[in-house]
Protein backbone atom coordinates (compact mmCIF):
# COMPACT_ATOMS: atom_id res chain seq x y z
CA UNK A 1 0.00 0.00 0.00
CA UNK A 2 1.53 3.47 -0.77
CA UNK A 3 -0.94 5.43 0.74
CA UNK A 4 -0.31 5.99 5.07
CA UNK A 5 -2.62 7.31 6.94
CA UNK A 6 0.15 10.33 6.94
CA UNK A 7 0.60 10.89 2.88
CA UNK A 8 -3.64 10.95 2.35
CA UNK A 9 -3.45 13.18 5.36
CA UNK A 10 -1.44 15.74 3.20
CA UNK A 11 -4.33 15.61 0.49
CA UNK A 12 -6.74 17.54 2.35
CA UNK A 13 -6.03 21.18 3.65
CA UNK A 14 -8.41 23.93 4.69
CA UNK A 15 -9.42 25.38 1.81
CA UNK A 16 -7.92 22.99 -0.96
CA UNK A 17 -7.58 19.23 -1.83
CA UNK A 18 -5.15 17.33 -4.09
CA UNK A 19 -6.19 16.44 -7.34
CA UNK A 20 -5.30 12.86 -6.92
CA UNK A 21 -8.65 12.34 -4.85
CA UNK A 22 -10.61 12.57 -8.13
CA UNK A 23 -8.06 10.43 -10.39
CA UNK A 24 -6.15 7.83 -8.38
CA UNK A 25 -7.17 4.55 -8.95
CA UNK A 26 -5.54 3.83 -5.29
CA UNK A 27 -7.44 6.05 -3.63
CA UNK A 28 -11.08 4.82 -5.24
CA UNK A 29 -10.60 1.55 -4.09
CA UNK A 30 -9.68 3.25 -0.46
CA UNK A 31 -13.00 5.00 -0.78
CA UNK A 32 -14.56 1.69 -1.11
CA UNK A 33 -13.16 0.32 1.72
CA UNK A 34 -13.17 2.92 3.92
CA UNK A 35 -16.25 5.67 3.03
CA UNK A 36 -18.51 3.13 0.89
CA UNK A 37 -17.74 0.30 3.56
CA UNK A 38 -18.21 2.70 6.56
CA UNK A 39 -21.20 4.72 5.78
CA UNK A 40 -24.61 4.31 5.51
CA UNK A 41 -25.72 3.32 1.82
CA UNK A 42 -29.06 4.23 0.64
CA UNK A 43 -30.42 0.67 -0.91
CA UNK A 44 -33.87 1.53 -2.10
CA UNK A 45 -37.63 1.79 -0.57
CA UNK A 46 -39.86 -0.18 0.97
CA UNK A 47 -42.48 0.38 -1.37
CA UNK A 48 -40.73 -1.22 -4.02
CA UNK A 49 -40.96 -4.36 -2.37
CA UNK A 50 -44.74 -3.99 -1.27
CA UNK A 51 -45.08 -8.05 -1.00
CA UNK A 52 -42.97 -11.04 0.73
CA UNK A 53 -40.77 -12.34 -2.02
CA UNK A 54 -40.45 -9.16 -3.76
CA UNK A 55 -37.08 -7.91 -4.23
CA UNK A 56 -34.58 -5.50 -5.77
CA UNK A 57 -30.61 -5.76 -6.64
CA UNK A 58 -28.18 -3.35 -6.18
CA UNK A 59 -25.01 -2.01 -5.10
CA UNK A 60 -23.36 -0.93 -1.78
CA UNK A 61 -20.38 0.42 -2.64
CA UNK A 62 -18.88 -2.20 -4.90
CA UNK A 63 -20.86 -4.64 -2.97
CA UNK A 64 -23.83 -6.56 -5.65
CA UNK A 65 -26.98 -6.49 -2.86
CA UNK A 66 -30.25 -7.57 -2.90
CA UNK A 67 -32.67 -6.06 -1.46
CA UNK A 68 -35.81 -8.40 -0.14
CA UNK A 69 -39.36 -8.37 2.07
CA UNK A 70 -38.91 -11.71 3.70
CA UNK A 71 -42.70 -14.03 4.32
CA UNK A 72 -42.65 -12.43 7.83
CA UNK A 73 -42.54 -9.01 6.06
CA UNK A 74 -38.71 -8.30 7.57
CA UNK A 75 -36.57 -6.68 5.37
CA UNK A 76 -33.09 -7.95 4.63
CA UNK A 77 -30.15 -6.61 2.41
CA UNK A 78 -28.00 -10.05 1.36
CA UNK A 79 -25.05 -10.15 -0.39
CA UNK A 80 -25.99 -11.23 -4.05
CA UNK A 81 -23.16 -14.29 -3.98
CA UNK A 82 -23.84 -17.95 -3.65
CA UNK A 83 -22.16 -19.13 -0.70
CA UNK A 84 -21.02 -22.30 -2.47
CA UNK A 85 -18.92 -20.59 -5.78
CA UNK A 86 -19.88 -17.25 -5.64
CA UNK A 87 -22.22 -16.44 -8.69
CA UNK A 88 -24.67 -14.05 -8.07
CA UNK A 89 -27.86 -15.76 -7.35
CA UNK A 90 -30.43 -12.95 -9.41
CA UNK A 91 -29.07 -10.91 -12.34
CA UNK A 92 -32.38 -8.97 -12.40
CA UNK A 93 -33.10 -6.01 -10.95
CA UNK A 94 -36.06 -6.49 -9.12
CA UNK A 95 -38.61 -9.65 -8.97
CA UNK A 96 -40.29 -11.69 -7.01
CA UNK A 97 -39.04 -15.27 -5.63
CA UNK A 98 -40.25 -17.67 -3.34
CA UNK A 99 -36.56 -18.47 -2.60
CA UNK A 100 -33.48 -17.54 -4.24
CA UNK A 101 -31.59 -20.44 -5.81
CA UNK A 102 -28.34 -20.19 -7.33
CA UNK A 103 -28.82 -20.64 -11.60
CA UNK A 104 -25.19 -22.83 -11.41
CA UNK A 105 -25.39 -25.83 -8.95
CA UNK A 106 -28.89 -25.54 -7.60
CA UNK A 107 -28.21 -24.07 -3.98
CA UNK A 108 -31.42 -22.46 -2.57
CA UNK A 109 -31.72 -20.16 -0.31
CA UNK A 110 -34.44 -18.95 1.87
CA UNK A 111 -35.63 -15.29 1.68
CA UNK A 112 -33.72 -14.62 4.73
CA UNK A 113 -30.71 -15.47 2.93
CA UNK A 114 -30.53 -18.80 5.18
CA UNK A 115 -29.35 -21.79 3.03
CA UNK A 116 -32.35 -24.38 2.38
CA UNK A 117 -31.02 -27.04 0.20
CA UNK A 118 -27.93 -27.92 -1.45
CA UNK A 119 -29.12 -31.03 -4.41
CA UNK A 120 -27.27 -34.32 -4.17
CA UNK A 121 -26.31 -34.28 -0.54
CA UNK A 122 -24.78 -37.83 -0.72
CA UNK A 123 -21.64 -35.52 -2.31
CA UNK A 124 -21.30 -33.88 1.11
CA UNK A 125 -21.87 -36.80 3.88
CA UNK A 126 -18.97 -37.67 5.92
CA UNK A 127 -17.07 -34.70 4.41
CA UNK A 128 -17.22 -32.18 7.50
CA UNK A 129 -19.50 -29.55 5.12
CA UNK A 130 -21.81 -27.78 7.39
CA UNK A 131 -24.51 -25.91 6.05
CA UNK A 132 -24.94 -24.38 8.73
CA UNK A 133 -22.16 -22.53 8.61
CA UNK A 134 -23.40 -19.16 7.59
CA UNK A 135 -20.62 -18.86 5.17
CA UNK A 136 -22.53 -20.94 3.32
CA UNK A 137 -25.52 -18.88 3.18
CA UNK A 138 -26.68 -15.56 1.43
CA UNK A 139 -24.79 -13.20 4.53
CA UNK A 140 -26.55 -10.38 5.26
CA UNK A 141 -24.65 -7.28 5.49
CA UNK A 142 -23.89 -5.85 8.98
CA UNK A 143 -26.49 -3.18 9.40
CA UNK A 144 -30.12 -2.71 7.87
CA UNK A 145 -32.13 0.80 8.83
CA UNK A 146 -35.60 2.21 7.30
CA UNK A 147 -36.56 5.61 7.96
CA UNK A 148 -40.06 5.53 6.50
CA UNK A 149 -39.52 2.79 3.83
CA UNK A 150 -36.00 4.24 3.14
CA UNK A 151 -32.98 1.64 3.47
CA UNK A 152 -30.27 2.00 4.21
CA UNK A 153 -27.39 -0.50 4.68
CA UNK A 154 -23.66 -0.30 6.48
CA UNK A 155 -21.49 -2.84 6.03
CA UNK A 156 -19.40 -2.25 8.87
CA UNK A 157 -20.68 -3.82 12.90
CA UNK A 158 -18.95 -1.03 14.20
CA UNK A 159 -19.31 3.10 13.53
CA UNK A 160 -22.30 5.45 14.22
CA UNK A 161 -25.65 4.04 14.32
CA UNK A 162 -28.21 4.69 11.50
CA UNK A 163 -29.74 7.52 13.15
CA UNK A 164 -26.61 9.07 15.03
CA UNK A 165 -25.20 9.17 10.99
CA UNK A 166 -28.30 10.66 9.69
CA UNK A 167 -28.32 14.05 11.74
CA UNK A 168 -30.71 16.75 10.61
CA UNK A 169 -31.06 14.85 6.81
CA UNK A 170 -33.85 12.99 8.52
CA UNK A 171 -35.79 15.61 8.64
CA UNK A 172 -35.68 15.93 5.48
CA UNK A 173 -36.85 12.76 4.28
CA UNK A 174 -39.87 13.80 7.06
CA UNK A 175 -40.68 16.62 5.12
CA UNK A 176 -41.04 14.96 1.86
CA UNK A 177 -42.86 12.26 3.37
CA UNK A 178 -45.37 14.82 6.03
CA UNK A 179 -46.40 16.36 2.25
CA UNK A 180 -48.78 13.09 1.42
CA UNK A 181 -51.94 13.97 3.03
CA UNK A 182 -51.65 9.67 4.19
CA UNK A 183 -47.99 10.20 5.56
CA UNK A 184 -46.68 7.99 2.69
CA UNK A 185 -44.80 7.96 -0.51
CA UNK A 186 -43.97 5.41 -2.77
CA UNK A 187 -41.82 5.00 -5.83
CA UNK A 188 -43.34 5.13 -9.10
CA UNK A 189 -41.89 3.69 -12.84
CA UNK A 190 -38.49 2.58 -13.34
CA UNK A 191 -35.26 4.78 -12.39
CA UNK A 192 -34.12 7.13 -14.89
CA UNK A 193 -29.81 6.19 -15.17
CA UNK A 194 -27.57 8.37 -16.28
CA UNK A 195 -24.10 7.64 -16.39
CA UNK A 196 -21.21 10.34 -15.99
CA UNK A 197 -17.78 10.35 -16.93
CA UNK A 198 -16.30 11.41 -13.85
CA UNK A 199 -15.71 10.88 -10.13
CA UNK A 200 -18.43 10.43 -7.41
CA UNK A 201 -16.84 13.08 -5.68
CA UNK A 202 -17.48 15.91 -8.35
CA UNK A 203 -21.35 15.11 -8.49
CA UNK A 204 -21.90 14.81 -4.98
CA UNK A 205 -19.97 17.99 -4.32
CA UNK A 206 -22.29 19.65 -7.24
CA UNK A 207 -25.30 19.51 -5.74
CA UNK A 208 -25.00 22.26 -2.87
CA UNK A 209 -22.56 24.44 -5.63
CA UNK A 210 -24.71 27.17 -6.15
CA UNK A 211 -21.70 29.41 -7.98
CA UNK A 212 -22.46 27.59 -11.12
CA UNK A 213 -26.01 27.22 -12.00
CA UNK A 214 -26.23 30.62 -13.33
CA UNK A 215 -22.69 30.09 -15.45
CA UNK A 216 -23.58 26.21 -16.38
CA UNK A 217 -27.17 26.47 -16.38
CA UNK A 218 -27.45 30.02 -18.21
CA UNK A 219 -28.36 28.90 -21.41
CA UNK A 220 -31.75 26.73 -20.95
CA UNK A 221 -33.22 30.42 -19.37
CA UNK A 222 -32.72 32.36 -22.17
CA UNK A 223 -33.42 30.14 -24.55
CA UNK A 224 -36.67 30.17 -22.81
CA UNK A 225 -36.70 34.06 -22.84
CA UNK A 226 -36.19 34.11 -26.72
CA UNK A 227 -39.44 31.84 -26.83
CA UNK A 228 -41.59 34.10 -24.93
CA UNK A 229 -39.87 37.07 -26.71
CA UNK A 230 -40.94 35.52 -29.93
CA UNK A 231 -44.47 34.99 -28.59
CA UNK A 232 -47.79 37.98 -28.85
CA UNK A 233 -47.41 40.02 -25.80
CA UNK A 234 -49.25 38.71 -22.32
CA UNK A 235 -48.45 34.77 -23.68
CA UNK A 236 -48.60 32.88 -20.08
CA UNK A 237 -45.57 31.36 -19.19
CA UNK A 238 -45.56 27.64 -19.86
CA UNK A 239 -45.68 25.34 -16.48
CA UNK A 240 -42.04 24.15 -17.24
CA UNK A 241 -40.93 28.14 -16.74
CA UNK A 242 -41.63 27.93 -13.32
CA UNK A 243 -38.72 24.91 -13.02
CA UNK A 244 -36.18 26.26 -15.34
CA UNK A 245 -36.17 30.09 -14.41
CA UNK A 246 -34.61 29.82 -10.64
CA UNK A 247 -31.76 27.76 -12.48
CA UNK A 248 -30.23 31.38 -13.50
CA UNK A 249 -31.10 33.23 -10.24
CA UNK A 250 -28.66 35.20 -8.70
CA UNK A 251 -26.02 35.04 -6.83
CA UNK A 252 -27.34 36.81 -4.21
CA UNK A 253 -30.12 34.71 -4.03
CA UNK A 254 -28.76 32.31 -3.57
CA UNK A 255 -26.44 33.24 -0.76
CA UNK A 256 -29.70 34.29 1.20
CA UNK A 257 -30.66 30.45 1.17
CA UNK A 258 -27.63 29.52 2.86
CA UNK A 259 -26.13 25.90 3.11
CA UNK A 260 -26.27 23.97 6.14
CA UNK A 261 -23.77 21.05 7.08
CA UNK A 262 -23.53 18.48 9.97
CA UNK A 263 -21.10 15.98 10.94
CA UNK A 264 -20.29 13.15 8.51
CA UNK A 265 -20.28 15.05 5.52
CA UNK A 266 -23.81 15.76 5.35
CA UNK A 267 -25.61 19.29 3.77
CA UNK A 268 -28.68 20.79 2.64
CA UNK A 269 -29.19 24.41 0.50
CA UNK A 270 -32.43 26.55 1.67
CA UNK A 271 -34.82 25.59 4.40
CA UNK A 272 -37.58 28.07 4.36
CA UNK A 273 -36.55 29.52 0.88
CA UNK A 274 -35.11 27.69 -1.97
CA UNK A 275 -35.12 27.57 -5.68
CA UNK A 276 -38.55 25.32 -5.28
CA UNK A 277 -40.75 27.96 -3.29
CA UNK A 278 -42.02 29.83 -6.43
CA UNK A 279 -43.65 26.93 -7.63
CA UNK A 280 -47.75 27.56 -8.29
CA UNK A 281 -50.21 26.03 -6.10
CA UNK A 282 -51.64 22.88 -7.23
CA UNK A 283 -55.68 22.81 -6.66
CA UNK A 284 -57.14 20.94 -3.87
CA UNK A 285 -53.64 20.16 -2.43
CA UNK A 286 -54.01 22.14 0.51
CA UNK A 287 -56.86 21.29 1.62
CA UNK A 288 -56.06 17.50 1.49
CA UNK A 289 -53.33 18.18 3.70
CA UNK A 290 -54.94 19.93 6.15
CA UNK A 291 -57.45 17.16 6.18
CA UNK A 292 -54.89 14.43 7.13
CA UNK A 293 -52.42 17.03 9.68
CA UNK A 294 -54.64 19.32 10.32
CA UNK A 295 -53.79 23.10 9.11
CA UNK A 296 -51.29 24.18 11.47
CA UNK A 297 -48.81 20.63 10.53
CA UNK A 298 -49.88 21.27 6.93
CA UNK A 299 -48.63 24.78 7.25
CA UNK A 300 -45.14 24.00 8.83
CA UNK A 301 -44.83 21.18 6.39
CA UNK A 302 -45.13 23.46 3.50
CA UNK A 303 -42.70 26.16 5.05
CA UNK A 304 -39.97 24.13 5.04
CA UNK A 305 -38.53 23.76 1.15
CA UNK A 306 -35.19 22.60 0.97
CA UNK A 307 -32.97 22.46 -2.56
CA UNK A 308 -30.76 19.47 -1.93
CA UNK A 309 -30.25 17.52 0.76
CA UNK A 310 -26.96 15.60 0.36
CA UNK A 311 -26.16 12.39 3.01
CA UNK A 312 -22.24 11.45 2.23
CA UNK A 313 -21.69 9.61 0.63
CA UNK A 314 -24.64 8.09 -1.51
CA UNK A 315 -27.83 10.08 -1.66
CA UNK A 316 -29.28 13.11 -2.35
CA UNK A 317 -33.20 14.13 -1.89
CA UNK A 318 -35.48 16.78 -2.57
CA UNK A 319 -38.46 17.20 -0.24
CA UNK A 320 -40.24 19.33 -2.19
CA UNK A 321 -40.18 17.97 -5.36
CA UNK A 322 -40.31 14.27 -4.53
CA UNK A 323 -37.07 13.09 -6.17
CA UNK A 324 -33.95 11.44 -4.88
CA UNK A 325 -30.75 10.46 -6.60
CA UNK A 326 -28.55 7.80 -5.85
CA UNK A 327 -25.00 7.57 -6.23
CA UNK A 328 -23.20 4.10 -7.59
CA UNK A 329 -19.43 4.78 -8.21
CA UNK A 330 -18.51 2.64 -10.83
CA UNK A 331 -14.43 2.90 -11.12
CA UNK A 332 -12.37 6.32 -10.46
CA UNK A 333 -14.03 7.87 -13.56
CA UNK A 334 -17.04 6.75 -13.63
CA UNK A 335 -19.90 7.14 -11.57
CA UNK A 336 -23.82 5.63 -12.29
CA UNK A 337 -26.70 8.38 -11.06
CA UNK A 338 -29.97 7.04 -10.51
CA UNK A 339 -33.31 9.28 -10.13
CA UNK A 340 -36.26 7.61 -8.04
CA UNK A 341 -39.64 9.51 -8.38
CA UNK A 342 -42.19 9.17 -5.73
CA UNK A 343 -45.83 9.68 -5.26
CA UNK A 344 -47.36 11.36 -1.92
CA UNK A 345 -50.07 9.07 -1.73
CA UNK A 346 -53.45 10.79 -1.14
CA UNK A 347 -52.22 14.04 -2.75
CA UNK A 348 -53.77 15.07 -6.42
CA UNK A 349 -51.78 13.71 -9.22
CA UNK A 350 -50.73 16.77 -10.77
CA UNK A 351 -47.91 17.20 -7.62
CA UNK A 352 -46.36 13.28 -9.39
CA UNK A 353 -46.76 14.89 -13.06
CA UNK A 354 -44.40 18.33 -11.62
CA UNK A 355 -42.12 15.85 -9.93
CA UNK A 356 -41.85 13.54 -13.21
CA UNK A 357 -41.64 17.29 -15.07
CA UNK A 358 -39.02 18.22 -13.12
CA UNK A 359 -36.91 14.95 -13.37
CA UNK A 360 -37.01 15.20 -17.11
CA UNK A 361 -36.24 18.60 -17.70
CA UNK A 362 -33.42 18.76 -14.94
CA UNK A 363 -32.05 15.25 -13.91
CA UNK A 364 -32.80 12.99 -17.30
CA UNK A 365 -29.84 12.46 -19.73
CA UNK A 366 -31.44 14.10 -22.40
CA UNK A 367 -32.80 17.03 -20.60
CA UNK A 368 -31.00 20.90 -20.97
CA UNK A 369 -29.78 21.04 -17.62
CA UNK A 370 -28.38 17.67 -16.61
CA UNK A 371 -26.03 17.76 -20.08
CA UNK A 372 -24.25 20.71 -18.81
CA UNK A 373 -23.09 19.37 -15.61
CA UNK A 374 -22.20 16.31 -17.18
CA UNK A 375 -19.65 17.87 -19.66
CA UNK A 376 -17.62 20.50 -16.75
CA UNK A 377 -17.56 16.98 -15.10
CA UNK A 378 -15.94 15.11 -17.37
CA UNK A 379 -13.90 18.18 -18.65
CA UNK A 380 -12.28 18.14 -15.21
CA UNK A 381 -11.85 14.37 -14.69
CA UNK A 382 -9.65 14.76 -18.02
CA UNK A 383 -8.30 18.37 -17.10
CA UNK A 384 -6.91 17.16 -13.70
CA UNK A 385 -4.46 14.47 -15.04
CA UNK A 386 -2.83 17.62 -16.45
CA UNK A 387 0.44 18.78 -14.45
CA UNK A 388 -0.62 22.58 -14.64
CA UNK A 389 -1.15 22.71 -11.04
CA UNK A 390 -1.94 20.06 -8.24
CA UNK A 391 -4.88 21.46 -6.36
CA UNK A 392 -8.37 22.07 -6.80
CA UNK A 393 -9.78 24.95 -4.63
CA UNK A 394 -12.27 25.39 -1.48
CA UNK A 395 -11.60 29.11 -0.53
CA UNK A 396 -15.29 30.50 -0.95
CA UNK A 397 -16.38 32.45 1.94
CA UNK A 398 -13.79 30.46 4.10
CA UNK A 399 -13.47 31.61 7.71
CA UNK A 400 -17.40 32.73 7.98
CA UNK A 401 -19.49 30.11 8.81
CA UNK A 402 -21.67 30.48 11.85
CA UNK A 403 -22.02 27.93 14.11
CA UNK A 404 -25.97 26.80 14.48
CA UNK A 405 -26.75 27.07 18.13
CA UNK A 406 -26.73 23.71 20.71
CA UNK A 407 -25.93 21.85 17.20
CA UNK A 408 -23.29 20.54 15.34
CA UNK A 409 -24.50 22.48 12.30
CA UNK A 410 -22.50 24.94 10.57
CA UNK A 411 -24.10 27.67 8.23
CA UNK A 412 -22.80 29.82 5.60
CA UNK A 413 -24.16 31.75 2.44
CA UNK A 414 -25.12 29.90 -0.19
CA UNK A 415 -22.46 30.25 -2.44
CA UNK A 416 -19.92 29.03 0.08
CA UNK A 417 -17.64 26.36 -0.60
CA UNK A 418 -18.58 25.34 3.22
CA UNK A 419 -20.34 22.08 1.99
CA UNK A 420 -17.26 20.97 -0.11
CA UNK A 421 -15.33 21.45 3.14
CA UNK A 422 -17.47 19.92 5.21
CA UNK A 423 -16.98 17.07 2.99
CA UNK A 424 -13.43 16.43 3.06
CA UNK A 425 -13.27 16.91 6.41
CA UNK A 426 -15.37 13.95 6.68
CA UNK A 427 -13.45 12.13 3.70
CA UNK A 428 -10.48 12.44 5.42
CA UNK A 429 -11.96 11.42 8.72
CA UNK A 430 -12.90 7.96 7.11
CA UNK A 431 -10.27 7.45 4.77
CA UNK A 432 -7.43 7.79 8.37
CA UNK A 433 -9.18 6.13 10.26
CA UNK A 434 -7.26 3.11 12.11
CA UNK A 435 -8.11 -0.32 10.76
CA UNK A 436 -8.24 -3.54 12.21
CA UNK A 437 -7.10 -4.63 9.23
CA UNK B 1 -58.69 7.00 -46.26
CA UNK B 2 -56.68 6.17 -49.41
CA UNK B 3 -53.15 5.48 -47.73
CA UNK B 4 -50.22 5.69 -50.40
CA UNK B 5 -47.26 4.04 -48.39
CA UNK B 6 -44.51 5.68 -50.38
CA UNK B 7 -45.75 8.86 -49.34
CA UNK B 8 -45.74 7.79 -45.82
CA UNK B 9 -41.84 6.09 -46.10
CA UNK B 10 -41.44 9.85 -48.18
CA UNK B 11 -42.41 11.82 -44.96
CA UNK B 12 -40.54 9.53 -42.45
CA UNK B 13 -37.31 10.36 -44.88
CA UNK B 14 -37.77 13.57 -44.45
CA UNK B 15 -38.41 14.33 -41.19
CA UNK B 16 -35.20 12.16 -40.08
CA UNK B 17 -33.44 14.24 -42.74
CA UNK B 18 -33.79 17.24 -40.99
CA UNK B 19 -32.76 15.64 -37.59
CA UNK B 20 -29.54 14.52 -39.18
CA UNK B 21 -29.13 18.01 -40.72
CA UNK B 22 -30.09 19.19 -36.92
CA UNK B 23 -32.16 21.14 -38.44
CA UNK B 24 -34.65 21.41 -35.24
CA UNK B 25 -36.41 24.46 -36.72
CA UNK B 26 -37.89 22.42 -39.66
CA UNK B 27 -38.25 19.62 -38.04
CA UNK B 28 -40.68 20.92 -35.14
CA UNK B 29 -42.39 22.00 -37.99
CA UNK B 30 -43.51 18.96 -38.80
CA UNK B 31 -45.54 18.20 -35.74
CA UNK B 32 -49.14 19.33 -34.90
CA UNK B 33 -49.26 22.31 -32.62
CA UNK B 34 -50.63 19.63 -29.79
CA UNK B 35 -47.42 17.35 -31.08
CA UNK B 36 -45.28 15.19 -28.62
CA UNK B 37 -42.16 13.54 -29.01
CA UNK B 38 -42.08 10.52 -26.27
CA UNK B 39 -38.88 8.48 -25.58
CA UNK B 40 -39.53 5.47 -22.50
CA UNK B 41 -37.13 4.24 -20.00
CA UNK B 42 -39.09 1.88 -19.84
CA UNK B 43 -40.76 -1.00 -22.23
CA UNK B 44 -44.18 -0.95 -22.82
CA UNK B 45 -44.96 2.11 -20.80
CA UNK B 46 -48.18 3.59 -21.49
CA UNK B 47 -47.70 7.00 -19.45
CA UNK B 48 -46.01 9.39 -20.04
CA UNK B 49 -47.47 12.05 -16.72
CA UNK B 50 -47.57 9.44 -14.34
CA UNK B 51 -44.08 8.29 -14.79
CA UNK B 52 -40.86 9.05 -15.55
CA UNK B 53 -39.30 9.55 -19.31
CA UNK B 54 -36.25 10.26 -21.18
CA UNK B 55 -37.65 12.70 -22.60
CA UNK B 56 -41.76 14.13 -23.56
CA UNK B 57 -41.90 17.17 -24.74
CA UNK B 58 -44.62 19.34 -26.17
CA UNK B 59 -43.91 21.91 -28.86
CA UNK B 60 -42.99 24.44 -26.35
CA UNK B 61 -40.22 22.52 -24.98
CA UNK B 62 -39.30 21.71 -28.68
CA UNK B 63 -38.51 25.51 -29.26
CA UNK B 64 -37.28 26.06 -26.21
CA UNK B 65 -34.63 22.89 -27.12
CA UNK B 66 -34.52 24.46 -30.22
CA UNK B 67 -33.24 28.07 -29.25
CA UNK B 68 -30.54 25.92 -26.42
CA UNK B 69 -29.34 23.84 -29.45
CA UNK B 70 -25.85 25.22 -30.22
CA UNK B 71 -26.08 27.93 -27.39
CA UNK B 72 -22.66 29.97 -26.90
CA UNK B 73 -23.54 29.26 -23.08
CA UNK B 74 -23.95 25.75 -22.76
CA UNK B 75 -20.87 23.92 -21.91
CA UNK B 76 -22.41 21.00 -23.46
CA UNK B 77 -22.97 22.30 -26.49
CA UNK B 78 -19.02 23.06 -27.54
CA UNK B 79 -18.88 19.97 -29.30
CA UNK B 80 -20.68 19.35 -32.79
CA UNK B 81 -23.50 17.43 -33.32
CA UNK B 82 -23.82 14.54 -36.06
CA UNK B 83 -26.63 12.11 -37.19
CA UNK B 84 -27.45 9.44 -39.20
CA UNK B 85 -30.51 7.47 -39.35
CA UNK B 86 -31.91 4.60 -41.13
CA UNK B 87 -35.35 3.64 -41.18
CA UNK B 88 -36.71 0.51 -42.35
CA UNK B 89 -39.80 -2.14 -42.00
CA UNK B 90 -42.46 1.25 -42.45
CA UNK B 91 -45.77 -0.42 -41.79
CA UNK B 92 -49.44 1.38 -41.05
CA UNK B 93 -50.60 -0.21 -37.96
CA UNK B 94 -53.93 1.57 -37.36
CA UNK B 95 -56.02 3.94 -39.05
CA UNK B 96 -58.75 6.20 -38.01
CA UNK B 97 -60.87 7.18 -40.86
CA UNK B 98 -62.95 9.91 -39.18
CA UNK B 99 -60.42 11.79 -37.42
CA UNK B 100 -57.76 11.54 -40.17
CA UNK B 101 -55.19 9.82 -37.56
CA UNK B 102 -52.96 6.95 -39.13
CA UNK B 103 -50.24 4.81 -37.13
CA UNK B 104 -47.02 4.16 -38.39
CA UNK B 105 -44.26 1.80 -36.60
CA UNK B 106 -41.02 1.70 -38.03
CA UNK B 107 -37.58 0.02 -37.34
CA UNK B 108 -34.59 2.27 -36.89
CA UNK B 109 -30.82 2.59 -36.44
CA UNK B 110 -29.28 6.06 -35.94
CA UNK B 111 -25.82 7.07 -35.06
CA UNK B 112 -25.37 9.94 -32.86
CA UNK B 113 -21.51 11.52 -33.07
CA UNK B 114 -21.38 13.64 -30.08
CA UNK B 115 -18.27 13.36 -28.19
CA UNK B 116 -18.37 9.88 -29.16
CA UNK B 117 -20.24 7.63 -31.34
CA UNK B 118 -23.08 6.13 -30.02
CA UNK B 119 -25.63 3.68 -31.49
CA UNK B 120 -29.41 4.05 -31.03
CA UNK B 121 -31.31 1.15 -32.25
CA UNK B 122 -35.53 0.95 -31.56
CA UNK B 123 -38.81 1.29 -32.75
CA UNK B 124 -41.03 4.35 -34.13
CA UNK B 125 -44.51 4.72 -33.59
CA UNK B 126 -45.38 7.71 -35.50
CA UNK B 127 -49.05 9.38 -34.98
CA UNK B 128 -49.85 10.85 -38.31
CA UNK B 129 -52.36 13.68 -39.03
CA UNK B 130 -53.72 13.41 -42.28
CA UNK B 131 -53.94 17.42 -43.81
CA UNK B 132 -54.54 18.86 -46.94
CA UNK B 133 -51.27 19.60 -48.12
CA UNK B 134 -49.48 16.37 -45.85
CA UNK B 135 -48.76 14.28 -42.91
CA UNK B 136 -48.28 16.39 -39.50
CA UNK B 137 -46.75 14.55 -36.29
CA UNK B 138 -49.31 14.08 -33.36
CA UNK B 139 -47.15 11.85 -31.76
CA UNK B 140 -43.36 10.56 -32.29
CA UNK B 141 -42.91 7.86 -29.69
CA UNK B 142 -39.32 6.37 -29.87
CA UNK B 143 -38.82 2.81 -28.07
CA UNK B 144 -35.26 2.04 -27.77
CA UNK B 145 -34.32 -1.43 -27.29
CA UNK B 146 -32.22 -0.72 -24.34
CA UNK B 147 -34.55 1.90 -23.24
CA UNK B 148 -33.42 1.49 -19.58
CA UNK B 149 -29.62 1.41 -20.34
CA UNK B 150 -27.19 3.32 -18.13
CA UNK B 151 -27.08 6.56 -20.68
CA UNK B 152 -24.80 9.03 -21.41
CA UNK B 153 -25.97 12.67 -22.57
CA UNK B 154 -28.25 12.66 -25.49
CA UNK B 155 -28.41 16.38 -26.94
CA UNK B 156 -30.69 15.83 -30.17
CA UNK B 157 -33.84 13.89 -30.39
CA UNK B 158 -33.42 10.55 -32.45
Amino acid sequence: MTYSKEKIGRLVEEARVHRSVYTDPELFELEMDRIWGHSWVYVGHESQLAKPGEFITTTVGKEPVILVRDKADAIHVLYNRCGHKGSKVTARPCGKNSVFRCPYHGWTYQLDGKLQMTPHKIGYENTGFDPEDPQFSLRPVARVASHRGFVFACLASDGPDFREFMQDTIATIDNMVDRSPEGEVEVVGNCLPYMHDCNWKMFVENLNDAVHPMVAHASVGKATEKLMKSLPEGTPYPPEAEIIFPFGSAYDLFDSMKVTTMPYGHSYMGGEQSIHTGYSDIPGYFEALVAGHGEDKAKTILSRNRHNTTVYPSFTIKDAVQVIRVVRPISVNQTLIQSWHFRLKGAPEQLLHRTITYSRLINSPASMVGPDDWDVYSRMQESLQSNAAEWVDMHRYLGRDELVEDSDLKRAPGTSDLTMRNQYQAWLEYMTVETAA
Amino acid sequence: MSVDIREIEDFLYAEADLLDRTDLENWMALFTDDGTYWMPVREDQDDPLNEISILYENRTLMAIRCNNFGHRLAPSMEYPVRCNHIISAVRVTGEDEARGLLTVTSKFQAVVCYREQTLYAGRYTHRLQKEPDGYKIRQKRVDLINCDANHKSLLIYI
